[in-house]
């Protein structure tokens, strides 16, 4: 990919690398063509700007319930303090990259990269730039949401903002901890709709729906994954053994899904990549959802192939099954930061809990996976973790699959199977190709053969036959001629006068 | 795991597991229960592995959801992960399978021990349609059943038998747990604070939140 742009590159005119601003650096159409350092102070002028109207909103808030509550809350007041730590969270937050390397490199993106400008490899801020605009548009989603609410809206608002700046103060602490904060601050905003809606749960369930968004779209960036746990070295130990596992097939984990019905393997499809889709959101409900749209596919394919409603039996290892096809990204990080940071109530009861609690088995059972777990003897298991077989191998035939090693690493790739399957089609075109020209060949010869033994006949009928000229008796037309009356009369010559 | 409400007008949230191994009817007697419909092509549900069912017991209301596990013998190590933070439970045999009886015996073991005496237990002998086929004595199932402090029932999904009245008694037994529950704890507030029993916060100090002032009437 990048060479075929390179090779492109050659017949560009030079003047359209450069930046666009004319500093005679190269530009990149990734930053809109402007080079590393001009779209950096592009970038944070933009941003800037959306933190200004971010703050712009909030604060139009703050100002509208510091009217209302003066009289009444005098320690309120005492929220404006922490106005500036807040700030300097919201940058943290933003700069924080998941990996430390990245870390070394900028140590604050605030800080003008003076340094930076001819390393291309230091953080695109096109990436941080996403997220930091989704975390703006989040805020202001919330602002307006809660100014349907009113009064207790600001209330919440107001909460909600306090808590972030207690989080952002405590850097240090053990995820478990942060959870629990994250969780306390749940249950008193609950405790406290409660009151407020007299019972009513739609409508208390409704505003921490939004609070979560808004919470957990904050502190993503600092909890999910964080460096005080091992979620990381989890997540990778869990790839490697996803990795490992690639040859495990469909029949030994007995699932109940026919992948040669074309909707079966569509519905596998589309679970997979919900699946994969489940890291790149950031609300844990969020998430919960893809787990779910996730199961709801299996539960088609299941179906359709056993025109019954799937049990748990059939469920669960279909669910391994797929896991096991999409290898999700940050599996572990993920379940780690949904239970620690999602609204309970949506966790522990609903439906959307009890895809969650599968998926949180399938994990379990990979890790744990043996040779009993999927029917095979130890020693088999051993030869196939190793690499030393394949049981695709030993299934398949024609020399398509044994040629090509990439074979071997169907199970895991949906794509390979697809290329696998289109050169079985293939080959079984090529032999129906041959039975066709054998065929048309021996209808050359037919044909050949027909017009030999065609003349070979006609040959021996005149042999047989020879054939006799008859002379006939020579006749005048007009002799014996039977149907006399039915001809027209002779043309007699008539003379025009002129 | 009640939820509070105000006043009278409360709803309890109960999750129930269905245990078992595979094959003794887990699946059938849930949709006999919530669809009531017994091997029917026109069962219109996608699946039948999670259902809930909305129930009024002496005016309460009672959300139930029902859990189904994946019965397999490999799959016995998850059983933890299923049954965490439930309610009740489910212990379903076939009662012309004796090894079916013996993995419900070992659940219960499993349940009491790493849950205590806070769930509801229902050792369930199903498919009594096949009576003549019988392999456990209703004796010793039920001696059984009562020297672990579970109810005993039989059921038939086939002949829809005996599984309303299964549930209907499993949720009287879950309300009255959950209501001592809540006078231990006192009530008023903390009615609401059960409902979070599911998660481990501790939730003897909301001052740990950073709340700028409480209520607006504080």
């Amino acid at each position: 990919m990048s060479q075929r742009t390179e090779r492109r590159g050659i017949h560009v005119d030079q003047s359209d690398l450069l930046c666009k601003k004319g500093c005679g650096y190269y530009g990149n159409t990734a930053w809109q063509g402007l080079c590393s350092k001009c779209w950096r102070e592009e970038y944070q002028r933009v941003r800037q700007k959306q933190i200004q109207d971010d703050w712009a909103l909030a604060e139009k808030l703050q100002r509208e319930e510091e009217a209302a509550y003066a009289s009444s809350h005098g320690v309120q007041t005492q929220s404006h303090g922490p106005f500036s730590k807040f700030e300097e969270k919201k940058t943290n937050e933003k700069t924080r990259k998941v990996t430390t390397v990245k870390k070394f490199f900028s140590p604050s993106s605030r800080t003008p990269p003076k340094k930076e400008t001819q390393d291309s490899k230091t953080p695109s801020p096109s990436i941080s730039r996403h997220a930091s605009f989704d975390t703006d548009q989040v805020s202001k989603d919330f602002v307006e949401f809660l100014k349907n609410l009113q009064k207790p809206g600001r209330e919440i608002h107001k909460q909600c903002r306090a808590f972030l700046v207690n989080m952002s103060s405590k850097k240090d602490i053990s995820a478990e901890e942060l959870s629990e904060c994250v969780q306390d601050f749940y249950q008193n905003m609950v405790d406290r709709l409660m009151t407020h809606f007299k019972g009513s749960s739609e409508s208390v369930e409704q505003v921490m729906d939004q609070v979560e968004k808004y919470i957990m779209t904050r502190l993503y960036k600092s909890v999910f994954c964080p460096e005080t746990t091992d979620d990381e070295k989890k997540d990778l130990a869990t790839q490697k053994r996803i990795r490992a596992l690639h040859w495990v097939t469909i029949q030994m984990l007995c699932v109940s899904m026919d992948e040669e019905i074309p909707e079966v393997s569509e519905n596998v499809v589309k679970a997979i990549t919900d699946i994969i889709e489940m890291d790149s959101k950031r609300v844990p409900r969020d998430k919960l959802a893809c787990i779910t749209r996730c199961s709801k596919h299996i539960f088609s394919a299941i179906k359709i192939t056993k025109n019954e409603p799937a049990s748990a039996d059939d469920f669960l290892p279909a669910l391994i099954y797929i896991v096991l096809k999409a290898n999700p990204p940050r599996l572990q990080s993920n379940i780690q930061y949904i239970t620690r940071f999602c609204n309970p109530s949506r966790l522990m009861t609903g439906e959307d809990g009890y895809y969650f609690t599968n998926l949180c088995c399938a994990a379990a059972f990979i890790e744990k996976l043996d040779a009993q777990s999927l029917n095979l003897s130890p020693e088999e298991f051993e030869r196939y973790m190793s690499g030393q077989a394949s049981p695709r191998f030993n299934s398949s035939e024609g020399d398509w699959t044994s040629s090509g090693a990439a074979s071997e690493s169907t199970s895991i790739n949906p794509v390979l199977v697809q290329l696998n399957q289109n050169l079985e089609l293939l080959s079984s075109l090529s032999s129906r190709q041959e039975r066709l020209v054998e065929a048309a060949h021996s209808l050359q010869a037919d044909l050949l053969s027909w017009t030999e033994s065609v003349k070979k006949e006609v040959n021996d009928i005149l042999e047989k036959y020879p054939l006799e000229i008859q002379t006939c008796s020579v006749s005048a037309i007009d002799a014996n001629n039977v149907d006399n009356e039915n001809l027209p009369p002779p043309l007699t010559p008539q003379v025009f006068a002129g | 795991m009640a939820a509070g409400g105000a006043g009278s007008n409360k709803t309890y949230s109960f999750k129930v597991v269905l245990l078992g191994e595979g094959c003794v009817g887990k699946t059938s007697l849930v949709l006999r229960y919530c669809e009531n419909k017994f091997n029917d092509k026109h069962i219109t549900t996608l699946q039948a592995s999670f259902l809930t069912k909305k129930l009024n017991i002496a005016g309460k209301r009672v959300n139930l959801a029902i859990w189904d596990t994946a019965g397999q013998e490999r799959f016995h190590a998850l059983g933890p992960i299923y049954y965490r933070d439930s309610n009740g439970a489910v212990l379903v045999y076939d009662i012309t399978d004796e090894d079916s009886f013996q993995k419900v015996k070992n659940w219960v073991k499993e349940l009491r021990k790493m849950l205590g005496n806070e769930i509801c237990l229902c050792i369930v002998g199903n498919k009594i349609d096949l009576d003549k086929d019988r392999h456990v004595s209703v004796d010793e199932a039920e001696r059984y059943a009562e020297s672990v402090g579970a109810k005993h029932y039989h059921t038939s999904a086939k002949l829809n038998k005996g599984i309303e009245e299964l549930f209907l008694d499993l949720c009287k037994r879950m309300m009255e747990n959950a209501q001592a529950d809540e006078r231990l704890k006192g009530n008023g507030s903390s009615q609401s604070a059960s409902s979070w029993r599911g998660v481990q916060i501790v939730d003897d100090d909301p001052q740990a939140t950073p709340a700028g002032g409480c209520c607006s009437s504080g």
